[in-house]
């Protein structure tokens, strides 16, 4: 085994804040997210107040009419009370009620706002494709096909069509909003507004966070993946520069080149001869992998040691991979990591 | 026939028709799984107490995961709520057995071997790896090319056809055999709740079946009724499925309910508060639960106005489980309540039932579910229901009938220890889940990264499983000691209400000597209080000598079903015949073995002298 283990190591914080987690799914930062927070907090609120009317008293109950003694009298034999079952079956009638509205309202919502995409509304297309056990974006308007990492411009709609290649998986950003189904043999509609840009946005952008959520097999629990928003400028600068050929530019990359030959099958690299293959390729594409912060599907961070490792035996990486232990010599490794690596980093 | 067989030893074991004698063999069998079903808990517990560990492969956990929950369903909770339907029935209902005595057997040696079939796959080293509800298109022949599907495809096929056996025969018993004057709304509750499932069980069970044998004919013969590149559908799977898996909650939750119902009465000593409303929730519920399993498919996708239907049905059933849990305060409201270990399980029923319902309420908001769904907070969630809720209740039956059973007392000390030990453990293992699900940590991943800060609820969680083991431990102990030094039970030890605690402890083979007659609601109760003749203020006292079953001089002359071994027999034919998907090339000859072992068993069992 190359790792002890299949994410990179990071110390352990026992620590109880719970909305650092890069996956907390109670913030909703697009329109789709915060509606669903409104249906979330309303229930929640009743919820807890029903938890007080049985908890009091239950408590109550427990306390005052434990039994004193032995040989006590028999209690009074009450066998029932119409009114108070008539009160306790009304309450939590309208309780219900009171959350089945504005659920149903969110419903209605996103079914009238994918509609609308379906009549000809204005959206940035994105087909989103599931595979074993990564995850495929498609820019239908732009020809642009990329792999594990969803690039967004910042406040703009997004129709989201969500299918899978193989299996059952589910496309979750917890801070956009709520999961869907990738299911093969059916596509799922999604539309909701990109976030905008935060105050402390890096250059790239900002991150957030994705994984698969439905059991897809032995490596489900490594299909993570990045959702990345940029400005609408860096955005054009991503679309524009993904399809150009990779710039090889040292002896090593050129002699990576060659070894990628073998990576071609399954593999593709705009620009270069493994785009003009007319096969369906089961590999993430890997235009401009230069640019990705993981790989892995949002395993591990995107250095030069971690592909070098996950080349040299994909199957320790991940379990059941398809991407089989290649016969490669170091030097070989060394190299077509580095055109990988280098060469499909674009100047954005 | 068969009258020369052994009234004790293992052949009286193997060959017995007695419903109480089957009650027993169903609750060993299903501790049994229990164990096997806490040490994948466990397992799995360990790998997740840390990020990044290495302790169990992936290959090993998802395997875990799968027949964890397989186990503690099929395995566990259900031969469990069997033991108590094959023990209670007859007596609370006044009947000398169950409808169909050999049936009765049947149906238990179609279980037991079934679960061993399915647990089989261990030593055959091909452990299913789907997840309980086996989602196609994963278990299709591409996905999962070896046998570990069809091991748990085929088990829960046999120990599927085992409960439908056995829900006619009670659903018959319970139509037919209940003794003079118990007209339907004078039967106990637990009777009512036994009733209701039944028909869930018998309604629901036949969809699965069906589902298996699609998806079975899919891998042995290609098919494709799940397989999208044929225009098979993998959605169909998931409807099929959860039209029989979510009245299957209800199967596992409405025996234990009925349990509560009858164990807090008792304790509190005052009849249930509103029988009729008990009775007409969990009607309720039974038939609402037929309406509600596209909640568990939210995020497949179901259009707008199904998730709008399939939400408000599932938040409707809140009506009846919420006046029924209002219901048990009333009960304990003025009572003397005393807190036996029976009680209090029955009484962390209600509350952890509650919390459990509580966050079922939040899911059944399809916005909120969009975030819940399959992540930690409904693992939380459904562990709530089916191990506070189902498994707490049926623990407080064990408690409460287990001196019926065995004519033994458990230990109320150790019974407390484990009641502590459970509580805590229970609670500290899934009150933490909702903090994880709200964190979005998915199910069923058997790794986690350190940079997602979820380790603290994650240490806790598994600290909180190996205290409930040691709870398990204790209740291994109290049994052992109950059998070794137990205290010899008398006939109605905690001043019951129903008809069997009229009988010794534990009841003769041939029940009630002298036919019961019943009047009213907890018969029992009132011929041991009557009404102080005097004041007519309607004040109970209790009588001198309550009216106990007499003693039979010569039990012989009483006709009881002959015992028999064709139950047996037939059981392992079918078991035969569904062990013949394993055998590619010599199936065929496997199955004509099995069908044969299957009718002469089928003749033999015909021609016999009931």
């Amino acid at each position: 085994m190359v790792f002890a283990s299949y994410f990179d190591d990071a110390p352990l914080k026992f620590s109880p804040g719970m909305e650092q987690s890069p996956m907390y799914t109670l913030v909703g930062i697009t329109d789709w997210g915060r509606d669903i927070m409104h249906v979330y907090g309303l229930t929640t609120l009743i919820v807890t107040f029903v938890f007080f009317a049985v908890l009091i008293p239950t408590v109550y109950v427990l306390f005052k009419f434990r039994a004193r003694g032995e040989d006590q009298p028999l209690p009074e034999q009450v066998k029932g009370n119409h009114v108070l079952e008539i009160v306790w079956t009304v309450i939590p009638v309208i309780l219900l009620i009171m959350i089945a509205v504005p659920t149903w309202q969110s419903i209605f919502k996103q079914d009238r706002a994918v509609k609308a995409i379906e009549r000809g509304g204005q959206a940035l297309k994105i087909e989103v494709i599931g595979y074993q056990w990564w995850w495929e974006f498609k820019y239908v308007d732009y020809d642009v096909v990329t792999a594990n990492e969803l690039v967004l411009p910042e406040n703009t709609p997004i129709a989201f069509s969500i299918t899978s290649y193989d299996v059952i998986h589910s496309f979750y950003i917890p801070r956009f909003g709520g999961k869907i189904d990738a299911i093969p043999g059916k596509i799922n509609k999604l539309v909701y507004y990109s976030p905008p840009l935060s105050d402390n946005a890096s250059a790239m952008g900002d991150y957030y966070q994705g994984q698969c959520m439905e059991l897809c097999g032995l490596s489900h629990a490594l299909m993570r993946f990045e959702a990345v928003v940029k400005s609408k400028e860096a955005f054009q600068k991503f679309i524009a520069s993904h399809n150009t050929p990779p710039q090889v530019k040292t002896e090593k990359e050129k002699r990576g080149e060659v070894v990628f030959n073998q990576c071609m099958s399954c593999h593709t690299i705009a620009g270069t001869p493994s785009a003009d293959l007319e096969i369906v390729k089961i590999g993430p594409d890997l235009s401009n992998f230069g640019n990705r912060r993981t790989l892995g599907a949002g395993t591990r961070k995107n250095t030069m040691e971690n592909l070098r490792n996950w080349i040299r035996n994909p199957l320790a990486f991940k379990p059941g991979s398809l991407m089989p232990k290649f016969d490669l010599t170091d030097e070989q490794i060394e190299d077509v990591s580095a055109y990988i690596q280098y060469s499909t980093a674009k100047d954005l | 026939m068969a009258t020369y067989l052994p009234k004790t030893g293992v052949i009286s074991w193997l060959t017995t028709v007695d419903h109480k004698r089957i009650g027993i063999l169903y609750a060993a069998s299903a501790f049994f799984f229990l164990a096997f079903g806490g040490i994948e808990a466990l397992l799995m517990r360990t790998q997740l107490l840390l990020p990044n560990m290495t302790f169990l492969s992936a290959e090993v956990y998802n395997g875990l995961v799968t027949m964890h929950g397989t186990t503690m369903i099929f395995l566990f909770l259900m031969p469990l709520i069997a033991a108590f339907f094959n023990f209670l029935i007859p007596l609370m209902i006044g009947a000398a057995d169950v409808a169909y005595p050999r049936m009765n057997a049947l149906s238990f040696w179609v279980f037991l071997f079934g679960g061993l079939l399915l647990n089989y796959s261990f030593i055959a080293g091909q452990v299913p790896q789907v997840g309980w509800f086996a989602y196609a298109n994963l278990t299709s022949k591409v996905f999962t090319p070896d046998h570990s599907v069809d091991f748990w495809i085929l088990g829960i096929q046999v120990v599927g056809l085992a409960s439908l056996i056995s829900s006619i025969n009670f659903f018959v018993t319970i139509v037919n055999m209940r003794c003079k004057g118990m007209s339907l709304l004078k039967m106990p509750i637990f009777i009512w709740a036994s009733l209701v499932t039944q028909i869930l069980l018998f309604l629901s069970l036949p969809v699965i079946t069906v589902a298996l044998i699609m998806i079975a004919t899919d891998r042995t013969f290609g098919t494709g009724f799940f397989d999208p590149g044929v225009g098979g559908s993998v959605v169909m799977w998931q409807h099929l499925f959860w039209i029989f898996g979510h009245p299957e909650v209800y199967i596992l939750i409405l025996p234990a309910m009925g349990m509560v119902s009858e164990i807090i009465p008792v304790f509190s000593r005052k009849p249930l508060f509103g029988y009729p409303v008990m009775v007409y929730s969990v009607s309720a519920i039974g038939f609402l639960g037929f309406a509600v399993w596209a909640h568990h498919m939210f995020t497949t996708g179901l259009g707008a106005w199904a998730t709008a239907f399939f939400s408000f049905a599932t938040m409707l059933i809140a009506v009846p489980t919420g006046v029924k849990i209002f219901n048990w305060i009333g009960t304990m409201w003025g009572g003397q309540i005393r807190f036996t270990t029976a009680n209090l399980f029955a009484i962390s029923f209600v509350c952890m039932f509650t919390i459990g319902g509580l966050s079922g309420i939040m899911h059944a908001s399809p916005p909120i579910d969009y975030h819940q769904h399959d992540t930690y907070f409904v693992v939380a969630h459904f562990h709530y229901v089916l191990y506070g809720g189902a498994v707490m209740g049926i623990f407080g039956g064990v408690y409460y009938w287990f001196p019926k059973f065995f004519g033994r007392m458990l230990s109320e000390c150790l019974g407390k220890w484990q009641f502590w030990l459970y509580m805590i453990g229970f609670n500290m293992t899934f009150f933490p889940m909702h903090f994880l699900g709200l964190q979005g940590m998915p199910r069923r991943n058997f790794t986690y990264a350190p940079d997602q800060g979820w380790e603290l609820w994650n240490v806790v969680s598994s600290l909180g499983a190996y205290i409930t083991a040691m709870g398990g431990l204790v209740f291994l102990v109290n049994v052992i000691y109950a059998f070794w030094k137990g205290k010899r039970a008398p006939a109605d030890p905690w001043d019951g209400r129903t008809l069997e605690w009229s009988l010794t402890s534990p009841p003769p083979e041939y029940n009630f000597a002298v036919a019961p007659e019943v009047s009213q609601v907890d018969d029992w109760w009132y011929k041991k209080y009557k009404p102080v003749s005097s004041s007519g203020s309607g004040q109970l006292e209790k009588v001198e000598d309550p009216p106990y079953q007499p003693d039979v001089e010569d039990p012989s002359s009483i006709h009881l079903p002959n015992q028999s071994f064709w139950p047996i027999v037939l059981a392992m034919g079918i078991t035969v015949i569904a062990s013949a998907f394993f055998f590619p090339v010599s199936g065929l000859y496997v199955a004509g073995t099995g069908i044969l072992i299957t009718l002469i068993a089928s003749y033999g069992w015909s021609y016999e002298t009931p």
